[in-house]
């Protein structure tokens, strides 16, 4: 027993140091007023979350977070969905299907959303010369500078970065289903429709939870494509926890403001984590009856 | 015995060198020197040769040099100063030396001014400017650019039959815009920037001081709702519909791509873009931007102070090196942008620019952005007031808006 502690014990302190610590100090210099111009902080208690909660800024990159998460986790999980389905038919050139339809995912996020600015640009870019050509505008359209539609603009671009991420999950889930159900299930007259809906997706069900799950965390915690594309402009459309972590911290230099826009994001992302997890209980367990 | 001894004394003597070399090199001053590189100019290759000159002339100090690509230097610096494990002496971006001075992370240098080479006087005077906070000297200017040089596409102005030279007034610019402006070809007058970034605010500011107004008056206090700031933020809000569209996402980058093929007859850029045009096909000038007819172009400065640090162990050796590197005979050859002492700028100009007269008086002009240990949050506010007044907000609105902001940091 005290032998299996001593073994575990290496790793405990690493996470402790590297994990837990900066969390904790995450969390305690939210409480200080701590700039780069103020290295000696005074304790201010809750005072800079009153603050930012009184900023309208703050609840609209709650909602842009909000949006941004819902957009991407459901139409990269739905859409990896369907093509995996279609992978996971015996197609010719299945293998070079697979791993083409991987290269968005293998993209440094950095380069994909510089390739996404060039496709996006209003006088030279490539959707705006189809927009054009086939008369649904009369002039480009500034896809990332409209207010009204740069939220969109951004979440397709995540979507078609990380949907491969999804079909790889859910084709390996594919592979699992027991193929001797969907034969029962032929067998008794179920068509393409009732066997997906019988069969395959309850068969699946406990990996597209992991698979929502791991993507809702990475998608709220996305920095680079939004960065890149808009630095949460314009007129804070497209703001959200990381890239106004890194604005307030790194771009103005105040510290103390940033940990606690850090902490809120991580205790929305538990919230939004433990209503998943409730829905996720009833969906498991209607599987299991 | 006799070899016993002279191996005894072969090995004194021996260990006594190895002493020596070893005492010697530990009296060798280490200096860490961090800079960034904003250019591909091959600056770190010429820097190090300027180190080894300055080696050579101080033997009893050795140089570290870290050049860090421009996009990561803030972040690196800034994580490093702040854990306490920052440089010797390193560059500081203008707008960031009053809030290090604030900090405490540098030392003031007016002493080590007054005791050594380097004149207030043969630098440029907003340059110099942009090194003081609060009646003191926060280190030295290194190099500088103006963010306001009105570079033209002759061969569109030729088109649209307009003279170039009828662009450095206001008045002049807006009634030329029009012919040089045609959507539906992909023509636009002038590129203009309202994304989430500095650049509208250099823009813009250029525009303000262009017409005799400032950002903060003289007590700190927000002026943007002056008369001469808000004719100014008028004005650049009218222009943007002669600039090509996506306005608020629209960078300085872009506007240089569709300069450089041909979509733009006017970009504003720095004097560092010259090499850029000269190697593409594209027939241009340069003007030193505009102002309302009567006034004089003043445009903002951008660039790179010299600062020490007060964790420094080597602050002496620190000044020293400033002092080598901003000196005539070596600013030119160790910046990126314009050398920012007046007598190596010169000479840097008339060898590497065209009109460099013209760049010169220029630079005399120029001013910096306000010099607040807060500047960086007085940026974001004009930067929030610039997209606020592009996206239908009355110019008037915005700018109380903004001041509203900035007085209540």
């Amino acid at each position: 027993m005290w032998m299996a502690y001593g073994f575990m014990m290496p790793a405990a302190i690493l996470v402790a140091v590297l994990m837990y610590w900066p969390m904790i100090a995450t969390v305690r210099e939210s409480l200080f007023t701590t700039s780069f111009i103020n290295p000696k902080p005074q304790f201010v208690g809750l005072k800079v979350y009153a603050d930012i909660f009184s900023d309208p800024v703050f609840w609209q990159v709650v909602r842009n977070s909000i949006v941004w998460t819902l957009g991407v986790v459901l139409l990269q999980n739905v859409l990896g969905f369907f093509i995996a389905l279609l992978l996971n038919q015996h197609l010719p050139g299945q293998g070079i299907l697979r791993s083409l339809i991987l290269l968005p995912w293998v993209l440094p996020g950095v380069v994909a959303a510089i390739l996404w600015r060039f496709m996006y640009d209003p006088q030279l870019g490539l959707i705006n010369s189809f927009v054009l050509r086939f008369g649904l505008a009369d002039r480009g359209i500034a896809w990332l500078a409209d207010p009204s539609i740069a939220m969109a603009a951004v979440i397709f671009v995540a979507f078609w970065k990380g949907f491969p991420f999804s079909t790889v999950i859910f084709l390996a889930a594919l592979q699992n289903v027991d193929q001797e159900q969907i034969e029962a299930a032929k067998v008794d007259g179920a068509g393409p429709v009732r066997r997906l809906f019988d069969v395959i997706i309850p068969a699946i069900i406990p990996v597209a939870v992991v698979n929502f799950l791991l993507t809702t965390i990475l998608t709220f915690n996305y920095f680079d494509i939004i960065y890149v594309l808009t630095r949460g402009g314009p007129l804070n459309s497209t703001a959200i926890f990381p890239t106004q972590i890194y604005e307030i911290g790194f771009g103005q230099f105040r510290f103390g403001e940033a940990a606690a826009y850090g902490t809120l994001s991580v205790v929305i992302l538990v919230m939004i984590v433990a209503v998943f997890m409730l829905i996720r209980r009833p969906l498991l367990s209607h599987r299991e009856v | 015995m006799p070899k016993l001894k002279t191996l005894l004394a072969t090995s004194a003597l021996t260990m006594a060198g190895v002493l020596a070399v070893a005492s010697a090199a530990s009296a060798q001053t280490v200096l860490r020197f961090w800079d960034n590189q904003q250019t591909e100019s091959g600056l770190s290759k010429f820097q190090q040769e300027a180190v080894k000159r300055f080696e050579e002339e101080n033997p009893d100090i050795k140089v570290e040099v870290t050049t860090i690509p421009y996009p990561e230097y803030q972040q690196r610096l800034l994580t490093a100063v702040q854990a306490g494990n920052g440089p010797d002496v390193s560059t500081v971006d203008q707008i960031w030396n009053a809030a290090f001075a604030e900090a405490g992370a540098i030392v003031a240098v007016d002493d080590l001014v007054a005791g050594s080479s380097i004149s207030p006087e043969d630098f440029f005077p907003g340059a110099w400017e942009s090194v003081t906070y609060q009646g003191k000297t926060w280190g030295v200017p290194f190099n500088v650019d103006v963010w306001f040089f009105a570079f033209v596409n002759k061969a569109l102005f030729e088109e649209a039959g307009i003279d170039p030279a009828s662009i450095t007034t206001w008045e002049g610019l807006e009634a030329a815009a029009p012919a040089l402006t045609d959507p539906a070809n992909g023509r636009f007058a002038i590129g203009l920037t309202g994304n989430k970034s500095e650049y509208p605010v250099v823009m813009t500011n250029s525009m303000i001081y262009s017409n005799g107004g400032v950002v903060l008056d003289e007590n700190g206090k927000c002026a943007l709702t002056s008369p001469e700031a808000i004719e100014a933020l008028e004005y650049y809000k009218r222009m943007t519909q002669y600039a090509p569209s996506g306005i608020l996402n629209a960078a300085n980058e872009q506007m240089r791509e569709l300069f450089l093929n041909g979509t733009l007859a006017i970009e504003l850029w720095p004097a560092l873009e010259q090499p850029a045009l000269d190697s593409s096909n594209i027939d241009w000038d340069l003007y030193a931007g505009f102002a309302p007819e009567g006034k004089t172009p003043v445009g903002t400065f951008g660039g790179w102070n010299l600062v020490v640090y007060e964790s420094s162990p080597n602050k002496e050796a620190a000044w020293k090196f400033i002092e080598f590197m901003t000196r005539e005979d070596v600013n030119g050859d160790v910046v990126d942008l314009i050398p920012a002492n007046v007598k190596a700028a010169s000479a840097f100009l008339e060898e590497n620019r065209r009109k460099p007269d013209v760049i010169l008086e220029h630079l005399n002009n120029a001013k910096p952005r306000p010099l607040s240990p807060q500047y960086l949050q007085v940026s974001e506010i004009q930067q929030n007031m610039v997209q606020q007044m592009l996206s239908g907000t009355p110019v008037e609105e915005a700018a109380a808006a903004a001041c509203e902001a900035i007085d209540n940091l």
